[in-house]
């Protein structure tokens, strides 16, 4: 079954085009990377599917179009905006307790607890919003996407300013409410998280989808493109003989096609005869950046 | 229902946690234009007979702190909901544009409603006639609210910064309010402010307000109770459809 089902949707600000015909289904237990650079169209797409923004074409949650059967597509909906927003007359519980109430949920005293517990909150819950640091105000924000324990989750840059411990428990949250059958759109920055936990990635740029596909099957391209061993020399002149095999050079730093891993002897061993000393060594394994980086200038599907 | 009335506890809760400005603040500014005018002219004949001019002026002081007060509840809520952010979670929840329309609006009423209260308790000691027509003096009052109630989340859907809400505020509530016959009748203003005084929904809504305390009406109080009703329902439908159509508020 599609969870959320997003028909030839566009949108425009004036003359800017932030949104063009993007179409894409989500099915029930996905959990779907929304990558893009910064003004690819991921907010203007994310508020278009949560009610507060006006667009063209379709988009129905669990069934229910937004725009036609507002309420009880939203009641349908968890979502976690980009922008920190907090309301400065009340503490995190009874932030909490209002969400609910906007939800139309009585609260449910266990649940908010393991919300809160889950986003690390508990020693807060009598806290005013403004005495939060940005970090917790961020998971106050995911907190309050779950009250209502919705079955769609969508979190714009949920780990955006968290620091790197809270962040990983974030992302173990966000599994946990995975593997509770919670689909989850998220767009986020970390990509080796995407590659981790997602099994659906939608890419899109200047409004448009440059992709969309399984994890897996992405993957795959990555397998296309070239591991590479990036060489730093101590100065002097470079092997002539390993000349056809460089891919970048950036002053004595040198990247090298590397096709296996004897390639990787054969190249140490010219180094040597040519008397190269080099410092630093690393090799790079295509990953779900590479991917990206790839589509994003060569478009889907190509090689390096 | 049930985030209707969350909305509304919410709205009631944010004002009356900050009472020391939002309740106590205009029952000094009361008390003061009481003390100030109210015993000073207390020699002025108010040309109704049997009531003097402190029984005169305090209804129209106490109207005055409801008219600004339930203004000030829905334009500031909403400018600072605005500026923090958070009007987007209002937004996102599956409530109706009408449902937060009318929970802010409720709210706002509520908030002239306390605020009239308390100022009635402030003000009492310096000769408040009881009420002798109770329907009228709730009519008054909750229409009244209902007005600029409506006004504030207007000018509180409108506003992008504090000052242009400040300017609607300076420009059209406050000469709407010191026009409407707080202190003296309008009828000893000439030319053009009378004309533009008898066009002033708030001129009944404080006469018909002071009639309810002291049963003298210097208007015809059935139009003026059919006026300030027509006002009430025109601007509050003016800011249903700025809410409906998100009006500066959504993208």
């Amino acid at each position: 079954m599609n969870v959320l089902e997003i028909k030839k949707v566009s949108k425009y600000y004036g003359q800017f085009n932030a949104l063009s015909d993007v179409s894409f289904n989500i099915s029930q237990g996905d959990f779907v990377g929304l990558l893009g650079v910064n003004g690819a169209g991921k907010t203007t797409l994310i508020s278009s599917i949560a009610g507060i923004n006006s667009f063209t074409g379709q988009i129905k949650v669990m069934g229910h179009d937004v725009i036609t059967d507002v309420v009880r597509a939203k009641r349908n909906l968890g979502v976690v905006p980009q922008e920190l927003a907090y309301d400065p007359f009340l503490t995190v519980y009874q932030t909490l307790k209002f969400q609910a109430g906007l939800y139309g949920v009585r609260h449910d005293k266990k649940w908010l607890d393991e919300v809160i517990e889950g986003m690390h909150l508990t020693d807060k819950i009598d806290t005013n919003t403004r005495g939060l640091s940005g970090g917790m105000k961020r998971r106050l924000m995911v907190a309050q996407a779950l009250v209502h324990r919705p079955p769609v989750i969508i979190l714009d840059e949920p780990t955006a300013g968290v620091d790197v411990e809270i962040r990983k428990s974030l992302w173990k949250f966000i599994k946990t409410l995975h593997n509770a059958g919670h689909t989850i759109l998220l767009t986020t920055h970390y990509l080796e998280e995407v590659e981790q936990v997602c099994n659906k990635i939608v890419m899109i740029d200047k409004g448009r989808i440059l992709a969309q596909s399984s994890t897996a099957d992405l993957m795959k391209q990555a397998h296309d493109l070239p591991t590479t061993v990036r060489i730093e020399t101590m100065g002097g002149n470079f092997a002539p003989g390993l000349k056809d095999k460089v891919l970048n050079q950036d002053g004595n730093v040198f990247t090298l096609r590397l096709n296996n891993s004897d390639e990787l002897l054969l190249i140490l061993n010219t180094l040597k005869q040519a008397n190269v000393n080099f410092g630093d060594i690393n090799i790079n394994r295509p990953s779900l950046e590479d991917v990206f980086i790839n589509c994003l200038h060569h478009g889907i599907g190509s090689g390096s | 229902m049930l985030p209707f009335i969350e909305l509304v506890k919410k709205e009631i809760y944010r004002f009356m946690s900050i009472w020391v400005q939002t309740i106590f603040g205009p029952v000094t500014t009361a008390v003061l234009y009481q003390l100030i005018f109210g015993e000073k002219l207390s020699l002025i004949s108010t040309g109704i007979p049997g009531v003097a001019y402190a029984t005169f002026l305090i209804p129209g002081l106490i109207m005055m702190q409801v008219l600004l007060n339930a203004f000030g509840n829905g334009s500031s809520s909403l400018i600072q909901s605005k500026y923090t952010g958070n009007i987007i979670f209002i937004l996102m929840a599956p409530i109706s544009p009408l449902a937060i329309y009318m929970a802010f609006l409720v709210s706002s009423i509520v908030r002239g409603i306390v605020v009239g209260v308390a100022v009635t308790i402030g003000i009492a000691a310096f000769g408040i006639a009881l009420p002798k027509a109770i329907f009228a003096l709730l009519y008054f009052l909750i229409f009244g609210a209902a007005i600029t109630g409506g006004l504030g989340l207007i000018a509180g859907i409108l506003s992008e910064k504090f000052d242009q809400l400040a300017g609607f505020q300076s420009f059209v509530i406050v000469p709407l309010i010191y026009l409407a016959g707080i202190f003296f009748n309008p009828h000893s203003f000439s030319g053009i402010w009378q004309v533009l005084a008898m066009l002033d929904p708030f001129l009944y809504i404080v006469d018909g307000f002071r009639y309810g305390f002291i049963a003298h009406a210097d208007y015809n109080i059935g139009f003026g109770a059919f006026f300030v009703g027509v006002c009430a329902i025109s601007v509050n439908l003016v800011g249903y459809w700025l809410i409906k159509r998100g009006i500066r508020i959504k993208k």
